[in-house]
Parts: structure tokens; C-alpha cells; sequence
């Protein structure tokens, strides 16, 4: 079903404020982990992973699901579809990999919350769980990137799918002579 | 008439459209990084979220060797 050229701007909307508001949430949790990684102010260590816990589950556990959500509305309810085309393929695939790594570590990130409000943490305290917490959110940052460079560049590609599609869509419109473009960009 | 490169139609219309380069070059990177990963997991690391929290347990917190919030050492 595609959607009226209101709804489908509606829908944009929420899914370019969605992603780039995770984009956003990340890199500002990745300020709170060196934080609380390299800080020698126990307050502001305790701070810091007390807010990264709030932070990952008020802001970017929701923002990473409506992001999810409103690109497949966004897929299939415009001509682009899901599996039609590679850039679209390659960003639910990436951004499917991203939340469900966002999700394995909030596990990790409450019990340093949980450790941060019942002690003082010395900067040798569990150190290697306090590197992966900075190291996740780099490498968040850096896959989230692959879906915004996609989305704007939208490079060319159909899969067979996407091919198979446009031919019989080229063969029921009857005019072997056109060739149908690509569908309006719609971000 | 604008040719689409994507429908395979116009010159070398036989052939199918190959996979585009980037396609191919991320699926690579994709593997690799999956390969990276078993590695690490095979050479005897975990890479589980609980490999830095206590085992089976993400409840209750075992303190650190430090001090307590309320300045007490720990024995």
C-alpha cells in the first residue's frame, strides 16, 4: 500500500528525526562513558554512568526502535520497497545489527550504573567492562553512520527482486519502450 | 528515454546487471568483521554482554575492591 504524499512526508519526518536523534544520543553517551573512563572526580564518575543508564534506556533504546519502525513503514509503504533495492536492504540490515547490539549491552551498562550508586569506582575498578562501554559507543557512532551516508546518496543497485518487480510492472503497464525511473526521492 | 541500469535493458540486454561494487565491498567487510568476531570467540574470549558483569546474575552487584560510599574499606 503506498501512502498518500502527506502521510509519506509524516512518515519521514519521524524517521529522519528518529535516526538522527540516535545518531545524537550516542555520541553524547559516548561524552558520558570517556567520562567516566578517564575522570579522576568520583562525583562526576558516578554522574556519568548513572546518567549513561538513563540515557540508554529513556532515549536511545526508544529512539533506535522508532527508527526501526518508521523505516519499514517509510520502505513499504513507498514504491521503494524493502528488498527492491540494495541501499535499502543494507541499512534495515545494518541498523537490525545495531539495535540488537544496542540491547545486549544495556545489560552491561545498568550494572555499571547499579556499581556507580553503591560505590566509590578508583579508575582500576573494572576497567575492562568501562573500555567496551567507550568502545561500543565509537563503534555505534561509526555504524550509524552507514545508513545516514546511504540514505542521502541512495546508490544505485536493484536486487533481483527489485528487478523482477520492475519488469513485470514495465510488462502490465504494456510499454517494453519506457523504463521506469527511479521512485521520488523521498529523503 | 532515460535507461534505467538498474532493469538490465538496453546494451547487453542478455545479461543480468552484476552486483554493484559497493554492494559486494560492504558484504566483504560484513564477512570479515563475522569472521573477526568467531575468531575472538574461538581463542577462548567471550563477547557477551556478561563477560564483564558476575555470572548469571545482573541483579546484585558485587562491589569492586575499593571503598564503600560511605568511606568503610573492604575487607
Amino acid at each position: 500500500m503506498t501512502m498518500t504524499p502527506r502521510l509519506r512526508n509524516l512518515a519521514l519526518t519521524a524517521h529522519v528525526t528518529s535516526s538522527v536523534g540516535w545518531f545524537g544520543a550516542v555520541a553524547g553517551f559516548l561524552a558520558l562513558a570517556v567520562t567516566g573512563l578517564t575522570s579522576q572526580d568520583a562525583q562526576m564518575v558516578r554522574a556519568a554512568y548513572l546518567a549513561m543508564e538513563l540515557t540508554a534506556w529513556f532515549v536511545i533504546v526508544p529512539l533506535a526502535l522508532a527508527s526501526l519502525v518508521t523505516g519499514l513503514v517509510q520502505s513499504l509503504g513507498t514504491t521503494w520497497g524493502l528488498f527492491r533495492h540494495y541501499w535499502v536492504l543494507v541499512k534495515l540490515v545494518v541498523t537490525i545489527f545495531a539495535t540488537i547490539v544496542l540491547l545486549m549491552q544495556t545489560q552491561p551498562i545498568s550494572y555499571m550504573a547499579g556499581v556507580a550508586a553503591e560505590t566509590t569506582l578508583s579508575s582500576a575498578d573494572l576497567r575492562e567492562a568501562r573500555i567496551s562501554l567507550v568502545a561500543h559507543a565509537g563503534g555505534g557512532l561509526v555504524v550509524l553512520l552507514v545508513p545516514a551516508i546511504l540514505s542521502v546518496y541512495k546508490p544505485r543497485g536493484r536486487t533481483r527482486y527489485g528487478r523482477r518487480k520492475q519488469h513485470e510492472s514495465i510488462r502490465s503497464s504494456g510499454d517494453t519502450a519506457h523504463v521506469e525511473g527511479e521512485p521520488a526521492t523521498n529523503a | 528515454m532515460k535507461i534505467d541500469d538498474d532493469t538490465g535493458v538496453g546494451p547487453g540486454r542478455g545479461s543480468p546487471p552484476r552486483t554493484p561494487r559497493w554492494v559486494k565491498v560492504f558484504g566483504i567487510i560484513a564477512i570479515l568483521l563475522v569472521l573477526l568476531f568467531v575468531v575472538s570467540l574461538l581463542a577462548g574470549g567471550s563477547h557477551g554482554p556478561g563477560r564483564h558483569t558476575p555470572s548469571g546474575d545482573a541483579g546484585r552487584h558485587t562491589p569492586p575492591s575499593g571503598v564503600t560510599d560511605n568511606g568503610v574499606q573492604q575487607p
